[in-house]
């Protein structure tokens, strides 16, 4: 790639152009970040008197505790659930797409307007269609002969986060599909239906093959996204209930540490979250760039 | 081996029309070459008979069996694109099989048409290779090769050359016509280059605008070309077409077949020096002489209409731009055409 290089007249610019943009990053993530870690190694008592410095004293009652272990489970569960629901969809939606010609423009601009909606509002939109109360859904699903109610069943709790969570990723997944769909020269696929491969084996024969840096790609931001952006989601449909059947990592720091004032568990378990998402982006990075090629 | 037949083939796309009704007869073991302007439905017409593009009307029959509703698999049809359409991500042994395998072809026959195929083309260092580590070249080679494996009752060529430069173009074009004789597979070729398309036809189809202007021979179509548009298109420089009525002082209206009012003159029919037999002569003032080697480029503009004509002299004659000189063409030499109906005036 080139890159165009500019000259400053002054040596000093360059900083003071990139200072506004580093100075978010410092006071909004860097410190904050820092503080968890250093909260993380800390006990704090009940009034806010005293901490003390206790090593990883946190981290071994986390790794003790079963309330954390299934909280573990249920967000493997949570992120593996969404990101293949979603991506599955969202591939569906992009084959589909990509087979028009003068209206795909059209679907593609309606399929993405989900992700310009705020998460807590995704949420918010899913527990009123699935609101045992006054929802379309379970008014649906009761004439089905199925009963529901994710107040009360974790299970369905769980179904209904899965849903509003990878609803609301489709958008994304779905506009990274179509272009890299689109990357696929149609030749490769004419060539390939003349040596007699139907539109099944071609797709997977050909065209998955080569958008699958695409796929690989996709695969580490939706497990990211569904490990880490889906608080909002939580809080508004489910807020971790019921009997914590829904209280994933993320949100789980959340309620340890705002909730229950127990500052240094949630710092200990935010670093955690923290370690997860840079072992993804560095798998992301040596990977996407060298493996996933052809 | 199969023979192919187009009968009243037509396509439109909407109300626009791409091939406005072709017929074609190609004979088993023959050589066809689709040629004609960017635009003029040559290859949609290929792509109709490789099953890629639907039939608006009309019947393609090959080995005498009609396959307009016949997926492209079910044709027995290769085809090799203009930008060869390799699979990326598989090795060229891995392109040359994938036909074969989808088509369940038992193992030991797939490893013996590959090895054969490797050998013919010369790419048998080349199996374990990935496209992108290849020359465009060898790429092209691999193209072939992935058509030869199958052993189809034709090969559908659509461009093939044009993606590479212009040397390999010329050694290309020699080797898929050996190719092309030794295997006796019957073929469609598409090309825009006319040179290209003179070389390589057993018979050519000269196309313009969705119609079949003139098929024949190369020879027959430099010889006789039966439209004014085969005139202006077969041909390097092309042949220069002047009205009768700038023919002025020369009695010729009289030789002519009735209804001619253009001239077609090839620019190396043009002579210096009026020769024996009965000739025309037009004055000219020369504007740019072009040597390009063992002949000669001459434009001049003729005085009596100003038109901008090209001679092909042999050699490197010594005249000076921009001096008034007289070209000669012999009576026999000429072409008559008829503007009205844009064909020859002649033709029986």
């Amino acid at each position: 790639m080139q890159t165009k290089r500019t000259i400053f007249p002054s040596k000093l610019l360059p900083y003071i152009l990139l200072a506004p943009q580093l100075a978010v990053t410092l006071i909004f993530f860097i410190w904050p970040a820092l503080q968890a870690v250093k909260s993380s190694f800390e006990r704090e008592d009940p009034f806010g008197f005293r901490t003390t410095f206790i090593w990883f004293d946190n981290y071994r009652r986390i790794f003790a505790d079963p309330n954390y272990l299934s909280s573990l489970g249920r967000t493997a569960i949570f992120a593996i659930s969404v990101t293949l629901l979603s991506m599955a969809i969202s591939l569906l939606l992009a084959v589909a797409v990509n087979r028009l010609l003068r209206s795909g423009k059209v679907y593609t601009t309606l399929l993405v307007w989900p992700y310009a909606v705020a998460p807590v509002v995704v949420g918010i939109l899913w527990w009123f269609i699935f609101n045992p109360s006054i929802g379309l859904a379970p008014y649906i699903l009761r004439g089905l002969g199925i009963s529901w109610n994710h107040r009360i069943d974790g299970n369905q709790a769980m179904i209904l986060i899965i849903i509003a969570a990878a609803w609301k990723q489709i958008s994304y997944n779905f506009l990274f599909f179509v272009a890299g769909l689109q990357s696929v020269p149609q030749s490769l696929n004419e060539a390939a239906a003349i040596d007699g491969a139907g539109p099944f084996k071609r797709f997977w024969t050909i065209i998955f093959p080569l958008i699958s840096p695409t796929t690989f790609f996709l695969l580490i931001i939706n497990i990211n996204y569904a490990m880490f952006d889906t608080f909002g989601i939580v809080d508004a449909t489910t807020s971790g209930g019921p009997a914590q059947a829904t209280n994933i990592l993320v949100y789980k720091v959340y309620t340890d540490g705002v909730l229950n004032l127990n500052i240094g568990s949630s710092a200990a378990q935010s670093v955690i979250l923290m370690l997860i998402v840079i072992a993804l982006t560095i798998v992301q990075f040596r990977f996407v760039e060298r493996r996933v090629q052809y | 081996m199969a023979t192919i037949s187009l009968i009243d083939l037509m396509k439109s796309y909407g109300d626009i029309p791409a091939v406005k009704g072709v017929n074609l007869d190609v004979a088993d073991g023959e050589l066809i070459v689709l040629v004609g302007p960017s635009g003029c439905g040559k290859s949609t017409l290929l792509r109709m008979v490789a099953g890629l593009e639907t039939v608006t009307s009309g019947s393609i029959e090959i080995g005498g069996r009609n396959v307009v509703k016949a997926e492209p698999a079910e044709r027995d049809i290769a085809m090799v694109f203009q930008n060869y359409a390799l699979y990326p991500h598989m090795t060229v042994r891995g392109n040359l099989e994938y036909g074969l395998k989808n088509r369940g072809t038992p193992r030991e026959e797939i490893n013996r048409r590959v090895r054969e195929a490797a050998d013919i083309l010369e790419i048998g260092a080349l199996l374990d290779r990935k496209p992108r580590q290849l020359s465009g070249g060898q790429r092209q080679r691999v193209a072939m090769g992935r058509a030869i494996v199958r052993e189809p009752a034709a090969f559908l060529f659509d461009e093939p050359l044009s993606n590479l430069d212009a040397k390999l173009r010329v050694q290309m074009r020699v080797e898929i016509r050996k190719l092309q004789r030794r295997l006796k597979t019957t073929s469609l070729y598409v090309t825009h280059d006319q040179l290209e398309a003179m070389t390589l036809a057993d018979r050519l189809v000269v196309m313009n605008s969705g119609l079949v202007e003139q098929i024949g021979t190369p020879t027959e179509v430099y010889d006789r070309p039966a439209t004014l548009f085969v005139a202006g298109f077969i041909g390097s420089p092309p042949m220069n077409l002047i009205p009768v009525s700038s023919l002025s002082g020369n009695e010729v209206s009289a030789g002519l077949p009735s209804g001619t009012d253009i001239v077609g003159i090839r620019p190396d029919a043009f002579v210096l020096e009026q020769p024996a037999e009965p000739s025309l002569a037009l004055e000219a003032s020369v504007e740019l002489l072009e040597p390009i080697g063992g002949e000669s480029h001459l434009h001049v503009r003729l005085n009596s209409s100003g038109q901008s004509i090209v001679l092909s002299v042999p050699g490197r004659p010594e005249i000076a731009e921009v001096s008034d000189i007289v070209v000669h063409a012999r009576l026999a030499d000429l072409h008559p055409f008829s503007a009205q109906t844009g064909r020859r005036a002649d033709n029986p």
